[in-house]
């Protein structure tokens, strides 16, 4: 029974994967072409080619960051769809920090301006969280109009207060460029003497390596120490928790500004470690990505790294798909969403299978003897 | 005296009530599916869908029997809206089915149908028009002018060339007030959305009142959608619903839950965005004036305008066996 449940969980994602290429192969169809060449165009213009690897784990460290953060709300019963908001702040004070201040050696500068990303996203989740926990103020809906209030606020100090001044005159709307000392190091250097190069290798930043490291320390934090515990607690059953003497609220306060502070992060792969200002027309919706990063990886930080890298495999695929399968990308979006709503509809079937597995096993009578047992029955 | 006449003109007002009407839609929508008991974050997206298929039906419809059109040249935005609505029917559909029937967390689903819907009309656009982001033009409703109404002069700007939408809109917050407060089918859904169990044990199926709600507020954010795209824009382009099924959700809690307060948030909303469309002087950036309805329905959620009063099992899945 361990193992078959065992099994059955590591198949879920794969199965809802599969239903989501199916139902996306219907549309497919429907428009006269044939999935499996589209699907198999993706493939070998994702795996065969060196800018598509790199590009694709590109793509992927802001949806590790982005799948932290939602993750981490998740595991205290608290659903932050402000991360998109939150991103959006962290990456304009990465960005204020980066081009007013000068003369800063690396080593002060680029910490600095990452702790005013984290530092910022999580000043600006203040709101929702403490309206939740003081005045039941539902978050998901509060986190929704902060993300909108986000969008406006950077609107106006990017055209109307920070705007590059020898920019005036034409239609690029952005910040002054960030000082290099506060730039995310590029790893195009430590992967030339391998015979990689290309503006693809080189767009892929620290950042990548400082988001796994980050998911992996969450894990452990989460699964080995007083506060994971703690946190287990409070998600398992919030009641008994503080019967326990675990502070709820103080918890869930915890956990959602961790989730913030990481947020802050997902948009400087971007901002500090590729174009190095903030545009108006910066990628926006990783936040709504991380959702779906969380979800897939089941909330788990470990899970979010092969999590991320799907969605980065399939963000890159897109091109591929466009340019010479000729099906228009966004075919590809909509298997994501597909994806999405396959793989809950999944875990909550899953979910049920159990309960319902060990209610019977529960019902078993007692006395069933070991040679039962060992035939299966 | 002149700059506080401008913000209460009367051409400003029968703009703030042409923006009004996909806010109310949609926002009419929500209060059906909150009060079933189910939350749906997917109007944002459903809007998306009417307004492609809004544009699509009354392009459709106009090409395919150019006759029949000039002849009654309100039938093709008819189909229009019945387009959409069917689209909105169709994602309700999928939300009812994904949250009751699955009993998966309502905000997923919603984030789901919100990206499948931006997809999937960026997609489908392609594929009819060749580009992603714009549809052909398409022709509205011959607009109507209130009898009576009209004679005023004073209110001439407000009652004449109103689109026959505006007035179903009007009229369906009358019917929706009603048969929320009034007929057994609302009593019915209100008390599945606050006490499920005890409407099961006395015999209302939950899920198929929850169904209903959900698929109202389909059609209903699919029609608000038809509007934005044929009365208003008379066209399809990308991003038109700039958040619109987001402010509806705000416009329903502002409203307490019920069609006429609904309304009245809906109004307060489309003046604000009338407002910062307009080039009013105004002493603070548009952006801000753009957010007030945002920056409202965290106060009204926090309690600081007025307590919140949210049916009692909004948001929680309803299940017959035992957990």
């Amino acid at each position: 029974m361990k193992h078959r449940l065992l099994v059955l969980q590591m198949a879920t994602p794969v199965l809802a994967i599969l239903f989501g290429m199916l139902s996306a192969s219907v549309i497919i169809l429907a428009i006269g072409r044939n999935p499996l060449d589209v699907y198999a165009v993706m493939v070998r213009f994702n795996l065969t080619r060196t800018d598509s690897l790199f590009s694709i784990l590109f793509k992927t460290t802001p949806l590790i960051f982005a799948g932290l953060a939602v993750a981490l709300s998740f595991r205290v019963s608290l659903f932050n769809i402000g991360v998109e908001g939150q991103y959006y702040i962290g990456a304009f004070c990465a960005a204020l920090v980066g081009f007013s201040l000068r003369g800063l050696p690396a080593v002060l500068h680029l910490p600095l301006a990452l702790l005013a990303a984290a530092g910022g996203a999580m000043v600006w989740a203040l709101v929702p969280i403490v309206l939740k926990l003081r005045r039941g103020a539902h978050e998901v809906i509060t986190t929704i109009m902060m993300n909108y209030i986000a969008s406006a606020l950077l609107l106006y100090l990017i055209n109307d207060v920070f705007r590059d001044p020898t920019q005036i005159g034409t239609p690029r709307v952005r910040t002054p460029l960030v000082a290099a000392a506060a730039r995310v190091p590029s790893l195009g250097p430590l992967l030339a003497p391998l015979g990689l190069h290309g503006s693809d290798v080189e767009k892929l930043n620290l950042l990548l390596p400082v988001g796994i490291v980050i998911a992996v320390i969450l894990a452990y934090f989460l699964s080995r120490t007083r506060f994971g515990y703690e946190v287990r607690a409070v998600a398992f059953n919030p009641l008994a928790a503080e019967a326990a003497g675990i502070p709820n609220a103080r918890v869930q306060f915890g956990m959602f500004m961790l989730s913030a502070g990481i947020a802050g992060l997902v948009g400087l792969n971007d901002i500090l470690g590729f174009f190095g200002y903030l545009d108006i027309d910066f990628p926006k919706g990783l936040g709504f990505l991380g959702i779906s990063v969380a979800l897939l990886a089941k909330n788990n930080p470990l899970g979010v790294i092969p999590a991320a890298l799907l969605f980065g495999f399939l963000d890159r695929g897109a091109a591929g798909v466009q340019f010479f399968a000729r099906v228009p990308k966004e075919i590809i979006v909509i298997l994501q969403a597909l994806i999405i709503l396959a793989i809950v509809v999944a875990y909550e079937l899953l979910t049920r299978y159990v309960r319902t597995q060990r209610k019977r096993e529960a019902e078993l009578p007692v006395t069933a003897t070991p040679a039962a047992e060992a035939t299966g029955r | 005296m002149e700059y506080m006449t401008s913000l209460f003109s009367v051409a400003l007002l029968a703009s703030a009530i042409r923006v009004t009407m996909p806010i109310l839609l949609a926002s009419l929508g929500a209060v059906h599916a909150e009060r079933g008991g189910v939350v749906n974050i997917g109007l944002e997206g459903i809007m998306i869908m009417g307004t492609f298929f809004g544009a699509v039906g009354a392009y459709a419809f106009d090409t395919r029997f150019p006759s029949l059109a000039q002849t009654w040249p309100n039938l093709a935005p008819l189909a229009g809206v019945l387009a959409a609505v069917a689209a909105g029917l169709l994602f309700g559909l999928i939300h009812a089915l994904v949250t009751i029937t699955f009993r998966v967390d309502q905000i997923i689903s919603g984030v789901a149908l919100n990206l499948l819907a931006g997809g999937l009309a960026r997609f489908l656009n392609i594929l009819l028009f060749e580009k992603a982001t714009q549809s052909p033009g398409v022709r509205g409703f011959t607009p109507i002018d209130i009898p009576l109404l009209r004679d005023l002069p004073a209110l001439r700007p407000l009652v004449t060339g109103v689109s026959p939408m505006i007035i179903t809109g009007v009229v369906l917050v009358a019917v929706s007030q009603w048969v929320l407060r009034r007929t057994r089918f609302g009593l019915r859904l209100r008390a599945v959305g606050e006490y499920p169990l005890a409407a099961d044990t006395l015999g209302v199926n939950v899920y198929h009142l929850r169904y209903a709600g959900v698929l109202l507020s389909g059609a209903l954010a699919g029609m608000a959608g038809a509007y934005l795209a044929i009365e208003q824009a008379r066209l399809y382009f990308e991003g038109m619903t700039q958040g619109r099924g987001f402010i509806a959700l705000a416009a329903m809690i502002f409203g307490n839950w019920w069609p006429v307060g609904a309304l009245g948030a809906s109004a307060l909303f489309g003046y604000f965005d009338a407002l910062s469309l307009r080039v009013v002087r105004l002493p603070v950036p548009y952006q801000f004036i753009n957010v007030l309805p945002h920056i409202v329905t965290i106060l009204v959620l926090a309690g600081f305008v007025r307590r919140a009063r949210m049916p009692a099992a909004d948001g929680v899945p309803y299940t017959k066996e035992e957990e």
